[in-house]
């Protein structure tokens, strides 16, 4: 009868310790919030994901020397922002489609290789490891700092090429991005890099 | 031949189990506290110590085995160990009352870490100087929200742990038409506009058309948090609203209107609204003069409850936390040059059993060790007297001529 009992007590106490859990869905009333009871924004080591504030992961705009500018080539041009998330969208005077953009994030953004093997992904290429990563990153120095630069040409009949360099630069990810058909990104590639060469950090007043 | 229950009980009730706990756990600390540097506090902790088993991923496969007992098997064998081990071999006596007290210490002790560890939630509250909350957040799980934002004066809000999505089609959302079709759900992911190239997104509404979701693994570092993110279908009355992708990584939440009420969707950090409100009247960062080393972080915050008719001023500062409503509030972190207090918000139903456990384990040894003195005394002053008896008998008479 002892064991019994101790038995029975003990199967209790297990069914208890894993019955804990909070999955359904909760409800509560609560006073609207105004404008200025939004959420503080945390400091870096809480926000690693930025609070709600726009339409995607807002791109940080970094102020005074942390921000990167750079000289255009001859014939391209270029307009801030472009579509959401990025910091300027180029045009390149070549024809056939062809996307340059220049884009910022807070932090590492993923990491170097997560982010390659997304723009590998966007032109049909099959992921790398790190091993990978090594052998495929060319460093250029800029006056911002060393850039990794990364240069892939997709297989098939109609080749698709992206040409990217990454810079991690006072905390935030520098991406300078070209991507298009393979022939007219080639025929860029030249301005591109020199574009890239000359990325620098603003000149603060 | 003894039955097979004899021989369970010879061994819940043997001390070498007790050894092989004790030892296991000394690995499983080991083991946790190196996997710190990988896994950050929190995830270490999670994986060897509030879990049954500790498995190993096999690396290129779905597969995972068990490679250690977890903390919470080893504690629950330690707890019935200890439990019928007591009643197999400790008599009912006053004579052992103190090892019974110092058991159950013990046994407190351990069952204060179940409550612990299933029971307690560690939220922040973040407020800069003059904002007033009335919520406070999970730092690391995130809900997916639905906000009924009808009413001019209030909102309903309809949150769903973002964990509790993963493999769950539908969630209905009670006191409401809605219906939220879950269309995939990613506890960590990168996300990035989406490319030329790129196939239609799942989403058809709102900015998760544009957008490319890249999945990732979790992480648990202290420093990292997940960006959690679902594609959801609010079905109203049984008519779609669109797909729409919801993220903490996203910005503000997206709306839609069915049946003259408007909805808004996002995910965000699980919050917990409060009864009461919390004001930031002033934050204070002293430092040594001539120095920047820190000397003091305080905050000052009003709490207005008026279900109590409460509106008093708190001092919260380092070591000096506010107890209130079943809530620990500790000075936990500061940001926007000095505006922005955070404070560390603890509930644990069970914060004082391990004060408890402690003092009775030492009752319980006081006691039993007052028991074992005074046994003891007893009989060295019996042995003193037979001695002092025999030392009378012993010695030569004087015979009086």
């Amino acid at each position: 009868m002892r064991r019994l009992t101790f038995l029975a007590a003990a199967g209790a106490l297990l069914a208890g310790a894993t019955a804990c859990g909070r999955d359904e869905v909760a409800h509560y009333r609560v006073p609207k919030e105004a404008p200025s009871s939004e959420p503080a924004a945390r400091p870096a080591a809480f926000a690693a994901n930025a609070r709600p504030s726009g339409a995607l992961p807002p791109p940080p705009v970094p102020a005074g020397s942390s921000a990167l500018t750079w000289t255009l080539p001859t014939g391209w041009t270029q307009e801030a922002g472009g579509s959401a998330m990025r910091y300027a969208t180029l045009r390149a005077p070549v024809p056939g489609k062809i996307d340059v953009s220049v884009t910022v994030l807070p932090g590492d953004a993923g990491g170097e290789l997560a982010n390659v093997n997304r723009w590998r992904n966007q032109i049909g290429l099959p992921p790398v490891d790190a091993a990978g990563l090594q052998s495929a990153r060319k460093p250029m120095r800029t006056q911002a700092g060393t850039l990794s630069l990364y240069d892939f040409t997709s297989d098939g009949a109609e080749k698709r090429r992206l040409v990217a360099g990454l810079a991690l630069v006072d905390g935030n990810s520098w991406f300078v991005k070209m991507t298009g058909e393979a022939g007219a990104v080639g025929q860029a590639r030249a301005d591109f890099l020199r574009l890239v060469e000359s990325l620098r950090r603003e000149a603060v007043q | 031949m003894k039955r097979f229950s004899d021989l369970v009980w010879d061994v819940i009730t043997s001390l070498k189990l007790t050894i092989a706990c004790l030892l296991t756990l000394m690995v499983l600390v080991v083991a946790c506290t190196i996997a710190q540097v990988y896994l950050g506090t929190w995830g270490a902790v999670e994986i060897f110590m509030y879990r049954w088993l500790v498995w190993l991923h096999l690396p290129g496969t779905d597969w995972s085995i068990p490679v250690l007992p977890g903390g919470a098997l080893v504690f629950a064998v330690l707890l019935a160990n200890l439990i019928a081990a007591q009643v197999r071999r400790l008599e009912w006596s006053w004579k052992k009352s103190g090892i019974w007290i110092a058991h159950l210490g013990l046994v407190l002790l351990i069952t204060g870490g179940f409550v612990t560890s299933r029971a307690q939630r560690e939220t922040q509250l973040a407020i800069e100087e003059g904002q007033t909350v009335n919520f406070v957040e999970s730092p690391r799980e995130m809900e997916l929200a639905l906000i009924d934002r009808t009413d001019p004066a209030y909102d309903d809000v309809y949150s769903i742990p973002a964990l509790s999505l993963a493999g769950r089609d539908a969630v209905a959302i009670p006191g409401t038409p809605v219906v939220l079709r879950v269309r995939g759900y990613f506890r960590n992911c990168d996300l990035s506009p989406r490319q030329e190239g790129e196939g239609p997104s799942l989403a058809t509404q709102g900015v998760g058309v544009t957008t490319t979701v890249v999945p990732q693994p979790p992480v648990s570092r202290d420093e990292e948090i997940n960006r959690s993110a679902a594609f959801v279908e609010p079905l109203v009355a049984g008519q779609s609203m669109g797909t729409w992708l919801v993220s903490n990584g996203l910005g503000k939440d997206q709306a839609f209107s069915a049946g003259g009420r408007t909805y808004s969707i996002l995910m965000r950090n699980l919050r917990e609204y409060l009864p009461y409100a919390v004001t930031l009247k002033r934050f204070r960062h002293d430092v040594y003069q001539g120095t920047d080393i820190p000397l003091n972080f305080s905050s000052l915050v009003r709490i207005d409850n008026p279900s109590r008719g409460e509106s008093r001023d708190v001092l919260i500062y380092m070591n000096q936390p506010l107890r209130y409503e079943g809530k620990t509030f500790y000075q936990a972190s500061f940001g926007k040059n000095d505006t922005l207090s955070v404070l560390q918000v603890v509930q644990n139903p069970g914060w004082l059993m391990p004060y408890i456990a402690c003092v009775l384990v030492v009752l319980g040894l006081l006691v039993q060790f007052g028991i074992s003195f005074r046994r003891a005394m007893l009989a060295q002053v019996a042995r003193d007297s037979a001695a002092e008896e025999a030392a009378k008998a012993a010695a030569p008479r004087k015979v009086w001529r």
